[in-house]
C-alpha cells in the first residue's frame, strides 16, 4: 500500500520520475490533468460527452504506455498530454465519418474577427460568415485558429503540441489570418 | 469531420463537473492498460517445455495403459 501522505510533498518532475517504473504514480497525473484534457477534447469534439470521455481515456493510456519516452524539454508535462490527445482528437474525425458540429462562443468570433482586423464588432451574419470561411479553411489551418482562439491556448502551448518554434507557431497563425483577411475585403 | 457553428443559444461549451465525475476512472484506463501489456503471453500448451512435459506424460500413461 503506498503513503498518500508523502505524496503531496512530491513534485511534478519527481512523479513523472516514478510513474516511468510504477504505474500507481501515473494515477496522480491523472488525477492532475484529467479535468483539463477532458474539457478540452470536450469542446473539441462539440461537447459530446461520452466520446470525449473515451478519446481521454484513450489518451492517457497512450500517456500511460509511452511515459517512459517523455523528456522534459522545458514545456509544461501538460503540453505533453495535449499533443496526445490533439492527436488522438485528429485520429477520431479522420475515422468517423459522421459530421460533427463544434459550437463556437460569439465572443471568440468578436475575439478572431478583431485580431484579424476584420471589424472591432461584428454583426450575426458576419460571424456565420466568418466561421464559414473557418471551415473552409484546410484542416492544419483550423486546428491552429481552434487552439489559439477558441481553446485560448498561448503560442507557447501550440508550439509544444506541433514540435515548432513559439515563433514559427504564431508567424502560422498570423498567416491564416492575414489570409481570411484577404478573403474577407474580397 | 467536423464543422464549426456559432453558439447561438448561448449554452455553456465547457464539461459539467457530473460530467467529468462521470468520466473519470483510472481503474479503467489501468485495468485496459494491464490487459494490453500482457496481452502478448504465450499460451501455456505453445510452451516447448511445457509441451514436453505433457507428451511425456502422456506416452507414460499409454504405456501403462497398453502394460494392464
Amino acid at each position: 500500500m503506498k503513503n498518500r501522505k508523502n505524496d503531496k510533498n512530491l513534485t511534478e518532475a519527481q512523479i513523472i520520475a516514478l510513474a516511468k517504473k510504477d504505474v500507481y504514480y501515473f494515477g496522480l497525473l491523472y488525477d492532475k490533468y484529467f479535468n483539463t484534457i477532458f474539457s478540452f477534447v470536450f469542446k473539441r469534439l462539440g461537447g459530446a460527452e461520452d466520446v470525449a470521455g473515451d478519446v481521454t481515456q484513450l489518451s492517457f493510456m497512450k500517456a500511460m504506455a509511452n511515459i517512459q519516452k517523455y523528456e522534459d524539454r522545458g514545456n509544461p508535462f501538460s503540453s505533453w498530454l495535449y499533443k496526445i490527445a490533439n492527436n488522438q482528437v485528429y485520429e477520431y474525425f479522420r475515422k468517423k465519418k459522421r459530421l460533427h458540429e463544434v459550437p463556437v462562443d460569439e465572443q471568440r468570433i468578436q475575439d478572431l474577427g478583431k485580431e484579424a482586423n476584420i471589424n472591432s464588432y461584428m454583426s450575426m451574419a458576419e460571424q456565420e460568415k466568418l466561421i464559414e470561411m473557418i471551415n473552409e479553411l484546410e484542416q492544419v489551418q483550423q486546428d491552429l485558429i481552434e487552439l489559439r482562439f477558441f481553446e485560448k491556448m498561448s503560442f507557447k502551448e501550440i508550439a509544444a503540441i506541433y514540435n515548432i518554434t513559439e515563433a514559427n507557431a504564431k508567424m502560422r497563425t498570423y498567416r491564416i489570418l492575414e489570409r481570411i483577411r484577404n478573403k474577407w475585403e474580397n | 469531420m467536423r464543422k464549426f457553428t456559432l453558439n447561438r443559444d448561448k449554452k455553456s461549451l465547457n464539461p459539467t463537473d457530473e460530467q467529468i465525475k462521470r468520466q473519470k476512472d483510472f481503474s479503467r484506463i489501468h485495468h485496459d492498460y494491464e490487459r494490453l501489456t500482457k496481452r502478448g503471453k504465450k499460451p501455456l500448451y505453445l510452451d516447448p517445455k511445457l509441451f514436453m512435459l505433457l507428451l511425456i506424460l502422456g506416452i507414460m500413461l499409454l504405456l501403462a495403459f497398453l502394460d494392464l
